[in-house]
């Protein structure tokens, strides 16, 4: 590793210690006022709570131009999305109080629960009442309370997420840390590491050993969030980050041969050899759990369990309702090769129009009767012509978190050997391409000198 | 003769240590699912014990939480008495010490 990049890892560690260490200087009027909620931060931070109420954490959509077979001038997220890793999505899993189960018990459930607003007002909702709803703190504060976060009904009937709106969570509040993030980005996706299957430990990500946070790759602009190109992420503030900018340059190795791959492969598809959480699902049957409710039946690995798949993309997706995943080839010159978390996941599809059905949650988390959440969709939706038939969607996820450590990354061998990760006749090369690309004669040399100097 | 019989004497050792090894790393690994009925800090906040009712079984199963991420959960309320816990552990003495403390729930 160069001494340029241990500097700046040393650099971001000692920021972060500093930045969490550093009390936020509004603290003591906090202290002396209270906490009022988002009028409060306002009176240093004008102008935030609606800035933040134009961002995908409130709208949880955005257009998606770069996503196949969506109209272009609409919002897209999961505010509306059908897909088969979470078959509802706001407007049909709104959060509620679901029907009573075979013992008589209910519970609140719902997609939009991680939303930061108190639920009354909701997912991209506008206006002065919008901007005071805004949880500030469960993002900002190190000290939220999470008893205080609970769903009730208020005396209306009307399902209200509470906040901790305490004096002492405002006044413990800085730039988000890993917990703030992982809060509700680890339990999406129907419980801890499921969906994308990664851990923010140490243990498992190398810049989070190097004591690097969401946040420093993930640098929010007027709580705009960059993000990275997943092909199932559709919403997003507009901004992407790649690995090359501040930490890592253009050429990151010492290794001309090396530096060479960046041209068509991602640093991903070296740097992530793992990936992992669940690979299937089945909408259409549910399992009955020890609590008396039904969850979708899934299949699960632990972080870093899986291997990923490799495929070309150019950064735009093709969305069919059997297939969600990247577009791209050896020969558009805009793609690279990347890894993908590959999942498959099955529920029902409209037979008159080949469309994927979505689901409301409710009925069949109660009696685990699939078709009743189906009818209750189409309901909310006003589709009146369905006829729902059991298939199969496979999704390629991005696999961008659970950096490795160098000496854990994929080398030469892992790719050029005739048993390799790569399927390189799937990626396009003709047999004869193959054969010149998995001979040792490419790697012999550099190795076995690397395996002496380890001796 | 004597030669022989230090051979036999070394593969028996080595078959009984095998099969101790063998023993402990698959036997002392238990999982269970199960709503917490109590947490309990330590006072040093550096560990902290979950009872749990087990599923299948009923009964209650006291586990041993030393990992930093689990116990942050139980400080700042993420993790509390009734959310339903999937659970891995090793026995170790007379201690179940966790490897594994998720909640099973998510959106």
């Amino acid at each position: 590793m160069s001494g340029k990049i241990i500097t700046i890892m040393l650099g971001c560690a000692l920021l972060t210690t500093t930045v969490q260490a550093k009390e936020h200087p509004g603290k003591e009027q906090i202290l002396k006022d209270g906490y009022q909620g988002p009028k409060t931060c306002e009176v240093c931070h004008p102008g935030k709570a609606k800035e933040f109420l134009g961002t995908v954490h409130w709208k949880h959509a955005s257009k998606a131009d770069h996503v196949d077979n969506l109209n272009h001038k609409e919002e897209h997220g999961m505010k509306n999305r059908i897909y088969t890793m979470c078959n509802g999505n706001d407007i049909v899993n709104n959060l509620k109080e679901i029907p009573p189960n075979a013992a008589g018990k209910t519970k609140f459930s719902g997609c939009n629960t991680c939303h930061p607003g108190d639920h009354t007002i909701d997912v991209g909702s506008t206006g002065p009442e919008a901007e005071q709803s805004i949880d500030c703190l469960i993002c900002h504060s190190t000290k939220y309370d999470f008893r205080k976060r609970k769903i009730v009904k208020d005396d209306k009937g009307n399902v209200v997420m509470t906040q901790d709106r305490s004096t002492e969570a405002a006044a413990n509040i800085g730039r988000p840390s890993i917990k703030n993030c992982m809060v509700c980005h680890e339990a999406a996706g129907g419980g801890a590491l499921v969906k994308r299957g990664f851990s923010m430990t140490k243990e498992a990500d190398v810049h989070v050993s190097k004591g690097i946070i969401c946040v420093d790759c993930h640098q929010a602009k007027n709580h705009k969030i960059p993000t990275g190109r997943d092909p199932n992420n559709w919403a997003s503030d507009g901004i992407y980050m790649t690995c090359v900018g501040e930490c890592h340059s253009e050429k990151p190795h010492k290794d001309a041969g090396i530096n060479k791959h960046t041209a068509k492969i991602a640093c991903q598809t070296c740097h992530i050899p793992r990936t992992g959480g669940a690979f299937s699902k089945d909408f259409t049957k549910w399992e009955k759990m020890s609590n008396g409710f039904y969850e979708p039946s899934t299949l699960k690995r632990e972080v870093n369990e899986t291997a990923p798949v490799y495929a070309w993309y150019n950064l735009t997706v093709s969305n069919t309702p059997h297939f969600i995943g990247p577009k791209g080839s050896r020969t558009d010159g805009k793609s690279k090769i990347y890894p993908f978390k590959l999942f498959q996941g099955k529920a029902y599809y409209n037979k008159k129009d080949g469309q994927l059905l979505s689901m409301d949650f409710a009925p069949p988390m109660a009696t685990g009767d699939t078709l009743a959440g189906v009818a209750s969709a189409a309901k909310i939706l006003g589709i009146k012509d369905y006829e729902p038939v059991p298939g199969w969607q496979t999704i390629y996820f991005g696999s961008n978190h659970q950096v490795a450590p160098k000496g854990k990354a994929l080398g030469c061998a892992n790719c050029h050997s005739v048993n390799g990760v790569l399927n390189l006749k799937e990626l396009g090369y003709s047999a004869k391409e193959v054969e010149k690309l998995t001979t040792p004669e490419i790697y012999f040399e550099k190795l076995l000198k690397l395996q002496q100097e380890n001796e | 003769m004597k030669k022989a019989l230090s051979v036999i004497m070394v593969v028996v050792v080595m078959f009984l240590a095998s099969f101790t090894v063998v023993r402990s790393a698959s036997a002392e690994e238990v999982k269970i699912t199960g709503v917490i009925t109590k947490i309990e800090m330590a006072a040093d906040k550096k560990s902290a014990i979950a009872v749990l009712k087990d599923n299948k079984s009923g009964e209650s199963v006291t586990i041993t939480i030393t990992d930093d991420l689990t116990l942050d959960k139980f400080k700042d309320h993420r993790i509390v008495d009734g959310d339903e816990i999937r659970t891995k552990f090793e026995k170790e003495g007379d201690k179940n010490i966790s490897k594994m403390f998720k909640k099973t729930a998510g959106c």
